[in-house]
């Protein structure tokens, strides 16, 4: 078989061949090593391929091929490189974690396995998850397969571009201020965002605690339901982490019920920040929801406004202190000093970028004393107005539809003199994740081979609706699923 | 020249007796074992763990409060407090800042003889950081090693108002919470080990000076927090009485100098940068949980020492003996119930009992002495059956072979003789066995009559008893005339 | 009153924060700050005199563990990979600094 026939494929479809014995899991990772071999030097979404193992793994499988497939037995999965994945490095995309090889599986990890899944590599990201561009990674960025000038969104852009590129049939990332979503829209693929404390944080390196989740990025909203059954549910190793089964396609409503939702447009999300062209897109799916009958209504977000600042205020607090234990004494780089001090100096100087120097000092200062309470005290306030923005809005209807990004993928290299700008690229990733709810992206629409990211939002633990609203609105948009060809460009 | 008044605080932290660790499942039991065997990712600050509390840690830490009488708040959690050091793997320490497990108790207890009480501001828990080495033969030159066994161990933080008045005070006050947190087994209070650490504020203030409170670190045993002070106390006056600044720092006691010494600080205070900690929710302290706890409180050291003093008439100082540990205050009521004469059992425990566990190493609870045991033993002395002496060395025996008292002294003979026929021959023996002693008695030496008690003692081996010896020689001789 | 950051000041923090930054990177970083903490000010806006702060998400009651312990395989893997150990302790700089001992005596 060959990777084109990949292209619409579903986990299911896969699942399926597998069943009828019509591939082997040996033959199936063939597949996609070959495809990354093609792809990677134009893309670079794989700081790590696991060929040795995989193809160990894969050969173990097809050798011991059992009854009963567990749901993703024998599929490959892409693992963005800040899940902890045993024996293979996790280096964060940083200098501090190049040589680092975590001793143990994040849950997610071990979830996956159990259900028959094979770890194909790690990918490339931001350096600890700060930024949405994976420039800021030490390693070099990843280049959209869309278009390889351009940025495939950031942190989880490797994932992203891995699986547009169907260098993997699905990915992990995590999404803190928008890490899957935004990724996910530049690379016309589907990111979920769970609810915060729906999918165990347990070997997830930490960037903002009360922030980050890891979700799936995939070719399909479908894929992306079978993955979240996998990996969501109670962990007794994470105390933020709801206690509840794992999510199950049962939740998801009937057709009928889904009709019934009210989709809700919160009208600052279509401020004249937004492109033209992204607006258009989300009011063409719009329109037509509204022509099978759903109800629009429009909501207001008053303190969206004050969204990014509060975020980038806890997000850098929480951040400051998760990066304190690189230290160099007991894992990672560690760069010899005089004394001890000297030591933490010169291994924090040397093993973190510009961007994370920049939020540790942000962060530091943000809860250092005299301006607690002016900063992260306030912060903490605005998000709960920005909570409460989301509980009066859901109240009226039962999810909301806003573009992910008001920008299309911006060229790589591409220098911006306000810092500050770069950050507002997630203004509308960022709400939805400090209240901590559940948000997709899929895409809506191409304009000059370049996607448009629908985002949807949805209430406290509704996954099923969002998901269910999710699918339907991808079959009645009906878009071609990205195949790039991988030339200098334009990809589509 | 003036008074003085003396001004003590006291910072107490205890490690908790849990098996597993605060945030992970390591094993608590770190003494003796190899560095870094008892360590996980989480213990070990590696990239992606995540703490999860011990319950077992919130009980002793409320039975704690509770015995302390503190206020417990309704909603509690965790702050981090974040600074570099090797032994501290995470770059914080997760600890509790404003909304501390309890608040505003106190604590009552007895200095010299008097009642005194201590207010409790605050107790607190956080996890314990681990060990560093500085010498050792593995270690190469010019460096120092980190074992993280004890990372994560549970500890409480006790702190006291500034209520202590003298060195004494201040370590009765210690002794009183080590007994308490012993009595609760909320921890094993063993100072030399370090499961019970005491740093101490003093200062010095008259009717004309405000006091300037200097912190004392580093006392490890109850006498060192008594020299310690005390050291404090005549340093800060001699200065104030030369009219010298007493300098606001921290002071290190040096035991083998007897002297505290200046730790003088950074010129920038670290700043701890207290948040909440995001990866542990704030959870309430259910009332019902606090009064399942409340009423499993057992009788408190105190309480058990003011009820001894009137229960059983004994003086302070003896109850205060006995309830010091609450398994020998056991052992000793037990022992009331076969034998109800508590002087008499007081003396005896904190004499003979406690000289024989000394001298085997052991605890009343390792003990092969039963309190039943010690009732039957001390029943044949009030009966004169045997000799006080005898007893002692009756008790020996028992404590080394767990055999009863009665069997003993069967054995080996030892039974006073109490027969006034047989005492008489053998009195009538001595008697005629020294006639010059006789002669000295009857022209009025008392002392002769000593001596002839002694002979009939060395007749008897020790086993006569000697008020009756008495009387028979006395009757016997009199009846000579 | 709008919030300026002062060059000590980041000095102080990037000390705090174990950063070591050259004269020029610091100025950068300088700018850099205080753009963004200028863009803080908006929060300003806001009266958030009688607003609770949300320092958690996720509600009911978290889980504890059972007090047993179980034992984890790895440390050798950990002590494998770690920059410098001997005899099974991570070793580090000699710690000599009076200050540095106090930071020790704090703990038990």
């Amino acid at each position: 078989m060959k990777i084109e026939e990949f292209k619409d494929f579903t986990i299911q479809d896969y699942h399926h061949l597998l069943e009828e014995k019509k591939i082997s899991p040996l033959e199936l990772i063939d597949i996609f090593l070959e495809r990354i071999e093609e792809g990677e030097d134009k893309i670079h979404a794989f700081l790590f391929v696991n060929e040795e193992k995989a193809k160990n793994e894969a050969r173990e499988k097809t050798d011991n091929w059992p009854e009963e497939l567990p749901p993703l037995w024998g599929l490959p999965v892409a693992i963005k490189d800040n899940i902890c994945t045993q024996g293979m490095p996790t280096t964060c995309g940083s200098k501090m974690l190049e040589n680092f090889v975590s001793p143990y599986d994040a849950t997610v990890v071990e979830r996956l396995k159990a259900a028959g899944a094979i770890i194909l590599g790690k990918t490339n990201m931001d350096e600890f998850a700060m930024g949405s561009s994976t420039e800021n990674s030490t390693f070099g960025p990843t280049h959209n397969p869309l278009d390889l000038r351009r940025t495939p969104g950031g942190s989880s852009g490797g994932s992203a571009a891995s699986v547009c590129a169907l260098e993997a049939p699905c990915a992990l990332g995590s999404d803190t201020g928008g890490s899957v979503r935004q990724p996910a829209a530049f690379c016309g693929v589907v990111g979920l965002r769970p609810t915060y404390g729906r999918v165990p944080r347990y070997g997830v390196v930490g960037l903002a605690s009360s922030l980050d989740q890891a979700g799936p990025i995939t070719r399909k909203v479908e894929d992306a339901i079978t993955i979240l059954e996998v990996i969501s549910g109670k962990d007794s190793r994470d105390s933020t982490c709801a206690p509840y089964p794992p999510f199950s396609r049962n939740e998801i409503p009937s057709l009928e019920d889904i009709r019934k939702i009210k989709v809700g447009v919160p009208r600052e999300y279509f401020s004249s920040r937004v492109e033209k062209v992204i607006g258009e897109k989300i009011q063409e799916a719009l329109g037509k929801l509204k022509g099978e009958g759903v109800e629009l209504v429009e909501v207001s977000l008053p303190h969206t406004d004050y969204a990014l600042e509060a975020y980038y205020i806890v997000a850098s607090a929480e951040a400051s202190s998760n990066l304190a234990r690189y230290d160099g004494v007991m894992y990672g780089l560690r760069v010899e000093g005089e004394d001890l001090q000297d030591m933490y100096f010169e291994t924090r100087t040397l093993g973190f970028g510009k961007e994370v120097k920049r939020r540790i000092i942000l962060g530091t200062y943000s809860l250092s004393s005299g301006h607690y309470d002016e900063y992260y005290l306030k912060s903490m306030k605005v998000r709960t107005l920005v909570r409460k923005d989301f509980e009066e809005a859901l109240k009226q209807c039962n999810l909301l539809i806003t573009p992910t990004t008001p920008s299309f993928p911006f060229f790589l290299g591409e220098e911006t003199q306000d810092l500050y700008e770069r950050y507002t690229d997630d203004i509308f990733t960022i709400p939805s994740a400090l209240a901590g709810l559940p948000s997709l992206s899929l895409n809506c629409g191409y304009e000059g081979g370049l996607p448009v990211g629908l985002q949807i939002i949805g209430g406290p633990f509704e996954e099923g609706k969002l998901l269910g609203l999710a699918l339907w609105l991808e079959k009645l948009l009906a878009l071609p699923s990205p195949f790039p060809e991988l030339k200098e460009g334009r990809g589509q | 020249m003036s008074d003085f008044t003396t001004t003590i605080g006291l910072e107490v932290h205890c490690q908790l007796l849990t098996q597993a660790k605060m945030f992970c499942r390591c094993s608590t039991d770190y003494i003796g074992k190899e560095p870094n065997t008892l360590v996980c990712p989480v213990c070990l600050g590696l990239p992606g763990s995540l703490p999860v509390l011990n319950q077992k840690v919130v009980e002793l830490a409320l039975r704690a409060a509770l015995a302390l009488h503190c206020q417990i708040l309704p909603q509690t959690l965790f702050h981090r407090k974040n600074y570099f050091y090797p032994d501290l793997p995470k770059g914080y320490q997760i600890s509790q800042y404003d909304l501390p497990i309890g608040i505003d108790g106190f604590l009552e207890f007895y200095s010299q003889g008097v009642r005194k009480k201590a207010r409790i501001r605050r107790i607190h828990i956080e996890e314990d950081a681990g060990k560093l080495v500085h010498e050792g033969a593995f270690l190469p030159p010019g460096t120092s090693g980190v074992d993280c066994n004890r990372c994560g161990i549970p500890l409480v933080e006790i702190v006291t108002e500034p209520d202590l008045s003298s060195p004494e005070e201040a370590r009765d006050c210690l002794m009183m919470l080590r007994n308490i947190v012993c009595y609760l087994e909320v921890s094993d209070g063993n100072m030399e080990e370090g499961s019970l650490r005491c740093d101490a504020n003093i200062s010095l203030s008259s009717s004309s000076l405000t006091g300037v409170k200097v912190e004392v670190k580093n006392m490890n045993s109850f006498r060192s927090v008594y020299r310690a002070l005390s050291y404090e106390v005549e340093r800060q006056r001699k200065l104030l009485e030369e009219g010298k600044p007493v300098f606001q720092e921290t002071r290190h006691w040096d035991e083998i100098k007897g002297v505290t010494v200046s730790a003088r600080g950074k010129e920038e205070a670290e700043d701890y940068r207290y948040f909440p900690d995001p990866d542990l929710l704030p959870f309430s302290l259910k009332t019902e949980m606090i009064e399942e706890i409340k009423s499993g409180l057992l009788e408190l050291p105190l309480e058990k020492e003011e009820r001894f003093m009137t229960q059983y008439e004994l003086s302070q100082g003896e109850a205060e003996i006995l309830v010091q540990d609450r398994e020998i205050a056991d052992f000793f009521e037990d022992t009331l119930r076969n034998f109800n004469k508590p002087r008499m059992v007081c003396n005896w425990i904190v004499t003979e009992v406690f000289r024989n566990l000394k001298e085997l190493g052991t605890t009343i609870s390792r003990a092969k002495i039963t309190p039943s045991h010690l009732a039957e033993l001390l029943k044949m002395v009030d009966r004169k059956e045997i000799s006080g002496t005898m007893a002692k060395s009756v008790l020996e025996e028992m404590f080394t072979s767990g055999a009863r008292a009665r069997e003993i002294v069967t054995r080996r003979g030892m039974a006073l003789i109490n027969d006034e026929k047989e005492l008489e021959n053998i009195v009538k023996e001595v008697i005629e066995k020294n006639p010059q002693s006789v002669a000295d008695y009857l022209s009025g030496k008392e002392k002769a009559l000593q001596f002839l008690i002694g002979q009939v003692m060395k007749e008897t081996r020790g086993q006569a008893d000697p008020e009756l010896t008495r009387n028979i020689l006395i009757k016997v001789l009199s009846s000579e005339e | 009153m709008k919030e300026v950051v002062y060059l000590s000041e980041l000095e102080k923090i990037a000390r705090l924060s174990k950063l070591g930054f050259s004269a020029e990177e610091l100025q950068s970083f300088l700018r850099d700050i205080n753009d963004i903490v200028a863009h803080f000010e908006k929060l300003n806006q806001l009266d958030l005199q009688d607003v609770s702060s949300t320092s958690h998400l996720g509600g009911g009651e978290p889980p504890f563990f059972s007090d047993e312990p179980q034992a984890w395989e790895g440390s050798e893997e950990v002590l494998k990979g770690a920059p410098w150990v001997a005899g099974g302790y991570f070793i580090v700089p000699r710690i000599v600094d009076k200050e540095e001992k106090e930071n020790e005596d704090r703990r038990i």
